[in-house]
């Protein structure tokens, strides 16, 4: 059990490292499919390239925010 | 008509040429060459083990949008956390890296204790390096299937014109890689992650099925986008820090005057 934990984090370390940015990112994804999939949000579609952006600018800087945040040691 | 075929076969893949040795040159230059050259040609073997397996069905059977999706992910965050670190460096909140001193330190000891440098395989640099020629290797076999499909020998027309671009493309990239070895460290990792964060965005865009204005030439709208954000971000923080740094100390000053 310990040895997968292990791993996991290796992982998430290799390819993230930083939980603001998987939320955010993957936050932005979830809203893109959303739009892309359901008719109640098509209206949105001509729109999705400017909400990725937005949303990878606001993953940077809320990541950001953090670190200014965050107390110093 | 034959020479259309090679003309824009040429011209297409030459733009997923560019776009695939962008990504190894940033491999190349960062990590190491041996890292970025073993994850090229690995992504090179596959490519071919793909397409003599599946030969011209390819196209219907490689889902390109879930690998545009995967890659385009995974390129994003790389990406966030490469520009993330620029920005603090940038900006004061963390100490500049100077990976050269850190180097030659590092050399100095090992040598010190009589053991060999190592200059072995990076993950990241073979990971990024394999993934963007294998997407953008696709691509231009898609292209080459596609635009061969329309004459007869179109596919070797086609495939004539991609090879083309491709020894033009890499022997550009060869030139240009000298010079951009002297960029500072922190200066060429900020680039990186802006590079990274613009080719995720295209990506994952183009996955959702997202058709960027301009087409290919979005991506440099896209890079200056985010290098402005960038640049605005690193300003804020410059400010907020002096800010702080000002509101920690002025009572001291005050208390000082006073006495």
């Amino acid at each position: 059990m310990r040895i997968i934990l292990k791993v996991i984090l290796a992982v998430y370390n290799f390819f993230v490292g930083d939980l603001v940015i998987l939320i955010g990112v993957s936050l932005t994804m979830v809203i893109l499919a959303l739009i892309h999939s359901l008719d109640a949000l098509a209206p949105l579609r001509g729109g999705s390239g400017a909400i990725l952006i937005v949303g990878v600018l606001a993953t940077l800087v809320a990541t950001l925010g953090r670190e200014v945040m965050r107390p110093k040691a | 008509m034959q020479w259309a075929i090679v003309i824009a076969a040429f011209l297409a893949s030459a733009v997923e040429f560019v776009e695939a040795f962008t990504l190894v040159l940033v491999a190349g230059i960062t990590v190491n060459w041996r890292s970025a050259i073993v994850g090229a040609l690995a992504a090179v073997a596959t490519l071919a083990v793909i397409i003599a397996t599946l030969g011209v069905t390819l196209v219907t059977l490689v889902p390109l949008d879930v690998l545009r999706f995967v890659i385009g992910f995974l390129l994003l965050l790389f990406g966030l956390k490469w520009l993330k670190n620029a920005i603090q460096r940038y900006s004061g909140l963390k100490l500049l890296h100077d990976e050269e001193a850190i180097y030659a330190t590092r050399v100095a000891e090992a040598r010190a204790r009589g053991e060999p440098v190592k200059t072995g395989l990076d993950t990241f640099g073979v990971l990024l390096s394999y993934k963007s020629v294998l997407l953008e290797g696709l691509e231009v076999a898609f292209i080459v299937i596609s635009f061969g499909g329309s004459g007869p020998n179109g596919i070797g027309l086609a495939a004539l014109g991609a090879a083309a671009a491709g020894v033009l493309v890499i022997g550009a990239g060869t030139l240009v890689q000298a010079p951009l070895q002297r960029i500072p460290e922190n200066t060429l990792k900020f680039i990186v992650g802006i590079m990274l964060t613009t080719f995720g965005t295209f990506w994952s865009g183009e996955s959702f099925g997202i058709n960027w204005p301009f087409s290919d030439l979005f991506l440099l709208l896209l890079a200056l986008i985010y290098l402005a954000a960038s640049i605005l971000l690193i300003t804020a923080m410059k400010q907020l820090q002096s800010r702080t740094a000002l509101a920690t100390t002025s009572p001291k000053t005050t208390t000082l005057s006073q006495k």
